[in-house]
């Protein structure tokens, strides 16, 4: 017995100690941090200590030129002071708003509201006081034009990259033997792109989409026909007739000038000069007192349909000064020589009504596209 | 008697007047045309002797790209020829320009004399019209000048053929940004307005804002953080020397820019958390206060004639721009529009005010007529702010920042039509620009 017990206790006193000695109770040692210091001298402490001065007024340009942008500057970084000005345009934080939390769903732990009577009368839908505006348009808006580098009257769309731009659009046209009509060789041309307006950075990316829902359309309210009201235009219709009339014969009678003898040019014809010499009236380098002025001008055209470049003259100038109405009179006459130089379509059996032309270059609608 | 008189005598008018009428021309009206940069043809310049023969070369390349980059005027190229300009003083011959649609032909000749004197000399014709627009003009100047003498061969073209002044002649004084965002180094550069011969007119141990050009381009306000709260300086351009022009104690002064007489200033102080306008003389020193409501009202800028000051102002709640008379007053709203504008700039022609807007999130730069109507947003971007006129009041030199850490600001310009928008050549981030008057 006893020496079960003396083994007992020496086992109990060596585990005791064990634990004791051997650490179990002990914490396991942290790591720590290890600072590299450096010894400096007095000298460099009092240097260090001395407050920096700041940069003399008063700078010489040699002294200030040499440092090249990329060069590294010797001076302390400092930190970036913000602006003094009350910002009024500063960017948007790139941090999204923070969502908002949503609501725990009740609906389950809610009474359900007490029954209610219902009426026998059926309401009576009314009609909205405003007349509904609706925001979604009735009919998809006209494609915006991409920004290009030419404004013309008639958009155009990017020529193939193989094809010769020229103002005048022409077919290729090659040898052939065989056909009835000989016609000189011809590469094909194609306008250059062009679009109807001056696109924007700013519009590029505008949007068609409704900004708001609209409001459902009230039914049609039964009209009913009023009552005429009493006519009362009777008699002043007839006087309006009768100064008409009377205008027209004093109009008759008065004299006018001599008109060339022929038939008149037809709108069409008219309109395919006003076309072909648009093409080559080219308003993008004038000044904006140019582009206010109205220029009328006065050209002889020969017999094949091209101008009589020298007899190119303003006739008169209105909405802007002497100088800007000059400026304007050479795009212009620049317009007429370019178009005209192979001769405008015009029909050669009415030569008497386009012996010569007056023509008005009004630019109001190019100011700005 | 008399009856029968009179009747007779209206015969023998009615009866004459078809005899004596002309035959009317046939009257069309035409209100549509085209805008498209106008073709040009600039052929080397003619060297007068053989030292100037790499002179004549480079000149002509500036005026080209002077007159290309307005974006109003296109360049032919050389290899497009089917004619040479041997001789200055030959005739043109007409035929071979128009074949390739020359539309404006620009030849000059050079001439580097031996005492380094450069003499350039060009003429401009009408290549359809078969004639020269304007007379001859030539330039003397010194050699290391050639650039200036190119860009005013160019003013000249320019104006012959728009009706306008120019502007290539003119420089831009900007701040130069080096180094990342959260440590960006700061100073005043000058530079020509293309980016050519670049200076810098500070270091960059503080940070500088904002600078602004006199009237006649040869001083310079801007906003220095040298003392640790924002100061106006003045800088003469020449000699690089500066003063404080404002140095109230307990004060911040910023947003200075000059009147169109050079002697008066217009400027922000913040004080006691309120922010007004003032103006200076500059040679008295002695200030006035022109704003004293409790909103924050800031970037003045004088109309051309002296007479009105537009500028910026949070009284109705949000950043809008008002005007008001050149020595205070009641001013009066002009923008109306959703967002918040600022950093209005009076063009120098007097009819256009531009402007810096913020709206949806995005930053444009736009202009409107000095009543409010009329606006007309240019450009759009992450941001674009700080609008400047060129001299002729055609295009707007402005700032624009990438987005991200890495964002870097650059130097732009655009037509006032919209059109044109490019980037400004310079070393570096850049920002803050303002362009100079043309010089002498």
């Amino acid at each position: 017995m006893n020496t079960g017990q003396y083994i007992s206790g020496i086992a109990h006193f060596g585990l005791i100690g064990w634990a004791l000695i051997g650490g179990v109770f002990q914490p396991a040692p942290e790591p720590f941090d290890v600072t590299e210091v450096s010894v400096i001298s007095n000298a460099e402490f009092e240097a260090m200590m001395v407050p920096t001065t700041g940069p003399s007024l008063e700078t010489d340009l040699a002294a200030l030129t040499p440092p090249e942008p990329d060069a590294v500057e010797p001076a302390a970084p400092q930190a970036e002071s913000p602006d003094p000005a009350p910002v009024s345009a500063e960017p948007e934080q790139t941090a999204p708003p923070p969502e908002p939390e949503t609501a725990p769903d009740v609906a389950a732990l809610l009474p359900p509201d007490p029954p209610t009577e219902i009426e026998d009368v059926a309401p009576v839908l009314l009609p909205p006081t405003d007349a509904p505006v609706s925001a979604a348009p009735d009919t998809s808006p006209a494609p915006k034009p991409r920004p290009v580098p030419r404004v013309a009257p008639e958009p155009v769309a990017a020529p193939d990259p193989e094809d010769r731009t020229d103002d005048i659009a022409q077919d290729q046209a090659v040898d052939d033997s065989t056909a009835d009509t000989q016609q000189d060789q011809q590469d094909r041309t194609v306008e250059e792109e062009a679009a109807t307006e001056i696109v924007t950075e700013a519009e590029q990316g505008a949007s068609h989409a409704p900004s708001s829902s609209a409001r459902p359309r009230a039914r049609p309210v039964q009209r009913v026909a009023q009552p005429e009201a009493e006519s009362t235009t009777g008699t002043q219709d007839a006087v309006r007739g009768a100064l008409a009339e009377a205008m027209a014969a004093g109009e008759a009678e008065s004299p006018k000038p001599a008109t060339p003898s022929g038939p008149p040019l037809t709108s069409g014809e008219k309109d395919a000069l006003r076309v072909a010499v648009q093409k080559c009236w080219n308003t993008g380098a004038l000044s904006t007192d140019a582009l206010k002025t109205v220029v009328i001008v006065s050209v002889k055209m020969k017999p094949d349909g091209s101008p009589e470049t020298e007899t190119i003259r303003m006739v008169s100038a209105s909405g802007g000064t002497s100088g800007s109405a000059n400026q304007a009179f050479q795009a212009v006459r620049r317009a007429i020589i370019r178009c005209g130089a192979n001769g405008f379509e015009l029909p050669s059996e009415k030569y008497d009504q386009w012996r010569e032309i007056e023509m008005t270059f009004n630019p109001e609608k190019m100011r700005i596209k | 008697m008399m009856k029968q008189f009179l009747t007779l005598l209206l015969a023998v008018v009615a009866l004459s007047v078809p005899i004596t009428a002309q035959a009317a021309p046939l009257r069309i009206e035409i209100t549509e045309g085209v805008i498209e940069p106008l073709p040009f043809a600039a052929p080397d310049f003619v060297p007068e002797n053989s030292a100037a023969r790499q002179l004549a070369q480079d000149l002509a390349q500036v005026v080209a790209d002077d007159l290309a980059g307005t974006g109003l005027f296109r360049q032919i190229p050389d290899s497009a020829f089917i004619s040479q300009i041997s001789s200055f003083s030959s005739p043109v011959q007409f035929a071979d320009w128009k074949a390739i649609n020359a539309q404006a032909l620009i030849t000059g000749a050079v001439n580097l004399e031996s005492n380094g004197r450069l003499v350039v000399k060009f003429r401009l014709y009408d290549v359809f019209a078969g004639q020269e627009l304007g007379g001859g003009l030539q330039f003397a100047g010194t050699q290391d000048g050639w650039r200036r003498m190119a860009h005013k061969v160019a003013d000249a073209v320019y104006s012959r053929i728009t009706g306008e002044g120019g502007y290539f002649d003119s420089r831009v004084v900007y701040v130069n940004e080096t180094g990342p965002k959260n440590d960006r180094k700061k100073r005043l550069a000058i530079m020509d307005y293309d980016g050519a011969n670049v200076q810098y007119l500070t270091d960059s141990r503080s940070i500088v804002l904002a600078p602004r050009f006199s009237p006649t381009g040869d001083r310079i306000l801007y906003t220095s953080y040298e003392t640790g709260f924002p100061r106006i300086y003045l800088l003469d351009v020449a000699s690089v020397r500066r003063r404080v022009l404002e140095d109230q104690t307990g004060t911040m002064s910023f947003a200075p820019r000059f009147g169109p007489d050079g002697q008066t200033v217009v400027y922000s102080v913040t004080q006691g958390g309120n922010t007004d306008i003032y103006r200076m003389d500059v040679s008295t020193g002695s200030a006035q206060r022109l704003t004293s409501a409790a909103s924050i009202e800031t970037a003045p800028s004088f109309s051309p004639d002296g007479s009105q000051i537009v500028f910026e102002s949070d009284r109705s709640g949000t950043p809008q721009m008002y005007i008001m008379s050149a020595t205070g007053g009641e001013p009066r709203r002009i923008s109306f529009g959703q967002g918040r504008y600022g950093t209005p700039v009076w063009s120098p022609r007097g009819d256009l005010i531009a402007f810096t807007k913020q709206s949806k999130g995005r930053f444009h730069i736009g202009v409107m007529r000095t009543d409010g109507s009329e606006e007309r947003l240019l450009t759009a971007s992450f941001l674009d702010e700080g609008p400047t006129w060129s001299p002729n009041g055609r295009v707007i030199m402005f700032t624009r920042e990438t987005q991200g850490a890495g964002g870097q600001a650059s130097l732009y310009s655009v037509d006032i039509s919209g059109r044109n928008l490019k980037r400004v050549k310079t070393l570096g981030g850049a920002s803050d620009p303002a362009w100079s008057p043309l010089q002498n």
